[in-house]
């Protein structure tokens, strides 16, 4: 026999359902408390190199499930971390750490001050290594993000062909490169130099070249530009550029190249020289061990009045808006540890920070970290010789002076027109943070 | 006789009301039921479209940057924004973009619709594969673009120089004279379906009637084409047109995938270099007044359009 329908009025529907949910309402702190308490920590993890980036990844979730933190990870690479913190910031939903080279974030006091954490660390692992504290303490001898390596630009060549013709690597000044480029090079197949002259940040590596001719930016306070008075310098290195560019060593395409171009051109055996960090070496250990025995790791080449050759690096900071400070700070501490740090280190991109790190196996397994530890004790800051600033940093964001380069060779303005032009940008970019 | 006063909507009897209630008269009462109706859309047009409109404008006269709240500098940042040597090359570089990538499109997709109205073998497979390149992450095609214009190993450099069509490969994104058609070529390829789509769509409601009996009166087929069509299709050419020149106006990711703006300033957009000034060098104020700034171009453009089109369809 069939059952009849039961009908509930509406009435009775909504009784139902309000006994319901404040049954649920009433139960549930006693039945979520484990939930309820674990703190929660936001972590932006720089996206790079996929072995360097899972050990930290790793090392975070072993920390947050010892330490019972509720952990989110976002992989956030380089190139997108600035307009997603923006907008972060903006939104006011900002994670509580970051890695990145975050002085951008310093110099708008977004960060934790961690002055505390800075000191522990120098006076637990034997003090920085090479200019590091240069790359975080202020002014005012304040600290906002603490480094975990240093990383940066090396002459990569391919020492094959340059034996190959009959010259010995490396070459010791820029135009010795030139040089080599040009004598090595196997046209139309393998090109001299891979380096962009675009507008994105690697081409930036000509600003080194031309202040290893001697010109310099701005005044040793960072405020006022001077590179006017060093016209003399400037039409030495743009005589160098010309040189390298008439001498069609340079593949074409490399004024609209990305940063990803001068990696994968050298991936694919098409250039003799590029200027990168060793995560190229770490992708042909993996990839191309055969290239990658054929690849010298080198300093930068001098240029006429000095050698220039900035480094940078990488760090974790902690927004001012966390709410957990302490559980930031000592995710800060934890993660300095050495012997997670030779773990990462061996599989990174990164040179030591603390000199707790130095006798580390991994610098002396892999002959090309041996530059990385020799570029951490010697390299200098980025921008250097100019004071690494705010405006300092719009103008390498805004790829400066690659773009005069663009204008002799792309537009083909005279000098004196990109000069003044360049100048102007300068200008109106330094008087803002005057 | 009892009178009847009639709204827009309903035929309210006057002095209906119950004995003894004290009611409003009755154009007070709709108008607060109109103001009733009306809010919760005000209150939405004002929180989604008008509030960020004018925080934006406000924004341009202060110098807000990342975590600061900004004050106001008046023209300030609209001065350093002029006195940018990208911003007149921006300036021109929207208008050639938008321009004839929105004629192309427009041409390319009339052209492609006329085919696919006609009885032709396969016809529905190619309507659906026709979205595919609209479809796409545009992301996957302007990078799957830059590997084909590649001069070290791009497909195009490749077949040209293997049919022997040119001596040494083309830097198709890096040379002045390329850089933007090829920016264009590979923006139509993607957005053209769009305009495909919607006049088929136009088209399949033009009743056939009217070409039969232009066919009677012996009218050719471009004759029909040009009085029968397209007249039929103005309303909708007007939407395409006015949507697809905003679109392709504050278009951002074919520059920044394929050129970046370069080489030099021949590809920079006014998109990209608000991105630049507000995402990257963190200076919201000077994003806001780029915009602002490029707003008249972007209200002619569109004016010119649609008053164009709204006088051929009259």
């Amino acid at each position: 026999m069939a059952r009849p329908a039961i009908r509930h009025t509406r009435r009775e529907f909504l009784k139902t359902s309000a006994a319901l949910a404040a049954g649920a309402g009433a139960t549930l702190p006693f039945a979520a408390p484990a939930v309820g308490q674990r703190p929660k920590l936001v972590y932006w993890c720089y996206q790079f190199l996929k072995s360097s980036d899972d050990a930290r990844m790793n090392f975070a979730q072993e920390w947050a499930k010892k330490n019972n933190v509720d952990l989110q990870v976002t992989l956030v690479p380089l190139k997108e971390f600035l307009p997603k913190i923006t907008a972060a910031i903006e939104a006011k939903a900002t994670p509580d750490i970051v890695e990145s080279n975050a002085v951008e974030l310093r110099g708008r006091g977004q960060l934790l001050d961690v002055t505390d954490i800075y000191q522990k660390l120098e006076k637990t692992y034997g003090g920085w290594v090479g200019n590091a504290h240069k790359f975080m303490l202020e002014p005012d001898r304040r600290v906002h993000h603490i480094m975990f390596g240093f990383q940066g630009f090396m002459l990569m060549t391919r020492d094959d062909l340059i034996r190959e013709a009959g010259l010995t690597p490396p070459p010791a000044t820029w135009v010795d490169m030139l040089a080599y480029a040009k004598k090595a090079q196997k046209l139309p197949r393998v090109f001299g130099l891979g380096i962009p002259v675009s507008n994105q940040t690697d081409s930036q590596v000509w600003e080194d070249m031309m202040k290893s001719y001697g010109a310099r930016l701005a005044d040793g306070a960072g405020k006022r530009v001077i590179l006017g008075d060093h016209k003399k310098e400037v039409w030495e290195f743009l005589d160098y550029f010309t040189d390298v560019w008439k001498s069609g060593v340079l593949p074409p395409g490399v004024t609209t190249w990305d940063n990803t171009m001068n990696n994968s051109t050298f991936q694919s055996g098409k250039v003799v020289f590029i200027l990168n960090p060793i995560t190229l070496s770490l992708w042909l250990e993996e990839n191309n061990p055969e290239l990658l025995a054929k690849t010298g790791h080198y300093t930068y080449p001098r240029g006429p009045k000095e050698l220039v050759h900035p480094v940078t690096f990488g760090s974790r900071a902690i927004l001012k808006y966390t709410k957990v400070p302490e559980l930031a700070k000592q995710f800060l501490w934890d993660s300095m540890e050495p012997g997670k740090m030779d773990r990462e280190y061996s599989v990174s991109q990164w040179g030591p920070v603390l000199k707790a790190y130095l006798p580390f196996d991994v610098w002396k397994k892999k002959p090309f970290m041996k530059g990385l530890v020799e570029m951490s004790l010697r390299g200098e800051p980025q921008g250097w010789p100019d004071v690494f600033n705010d405006a300092w940093r719009e103008q390498f964001t805004n790829t400066t002076i690659s773009r005069m380069l663009q204008r002799l060779v792309v537009d083909n303005w005279s000098r004196d027109k990109a000069f003044v032009e360049t100048l102007d940008t300068l200008n109106r970019i330094y008087a803002k943070y005057a | 006789m009892a009178i009847t006063q009639r709204s827009a909507t309903v035929a309210v009897p006057v002095g209906a009301a119950p004995r003894g209630a004290r009611r409003l008269p009755w154009f007070r009462r709709e108008a607060l039921e109109g103001i009733g109706l009306l809010t919760p859309t005000a209150l939405i047009l004002f929180g989604l479209v008008l509030y960020p409109f004018f925080y934006a404008i406000w924004l341009a006269f202060t110098d807000k940057a990342v975590g600061s709240p900004g004050s106001f500098v008046g023209l300030a940042n609209f001065r350093y924004v002029l006195g940018a040597p990208q911003f007149s090359a921006a300036l021109v570089n929207t208008a050639v973009l938008t321009v004839s990538a929105v004629a192309i499109k427009f041409v390319l997709g009339m052209a492609v619709a006329v085919v696919l109205n006609q009885q032709i073998r396969g016809r529905n497979f190619f309507r659906a594969f026709l979205l595919l390149p609209w479809v796409m992450p545009a992301f996957v095609v302007y990078l799957v673009w830059r590997w084909l214009y590649d001069p070290l190993s791009g497909l195009i450099n490749y077949a040209l120089l293997d049919l022997g069509l040119i001596g040494s490969p083309i830097a198709f994104l890096s040379d002045r004279s390329t850089a933007m058609a090829s920016v264009i070529v590979a923006h139509c390829w993607r957005a053209f379906p769009f305009f495909a789509i919607s006049f088929l769509a136009g088209m399949q409601t033009i009743p056939q009637e009217m070409y039969d009996a232009a066919q009677v009166d012996g009218a050719a087929r471009w004759q029909q084409f040009r009085h029968i069509t397209l007249p039929s299709l103005y309303h909708i050419i007007g939407v395409v047109l006015m949507l697809s020149t905003i679109w392709t106006a504050n278009a951002f990711e074919p520059v920044y995938l394929l050129t970046g703006g370069g080489p030099s300033d021949a590809t920079v957009v006014y998109t990209l270099l608000a991105y630049q000034m507000g995402m990257v060098n963190m200076r919201l104020g000077e994003a806001a007044a780029v915009s602002m700034l490029f707003l008249p171009l972007l209200v002619g453009l569109i004016l010119v359009v649609t008053s164009l089109l709204q006088r051929r369809a009259h």
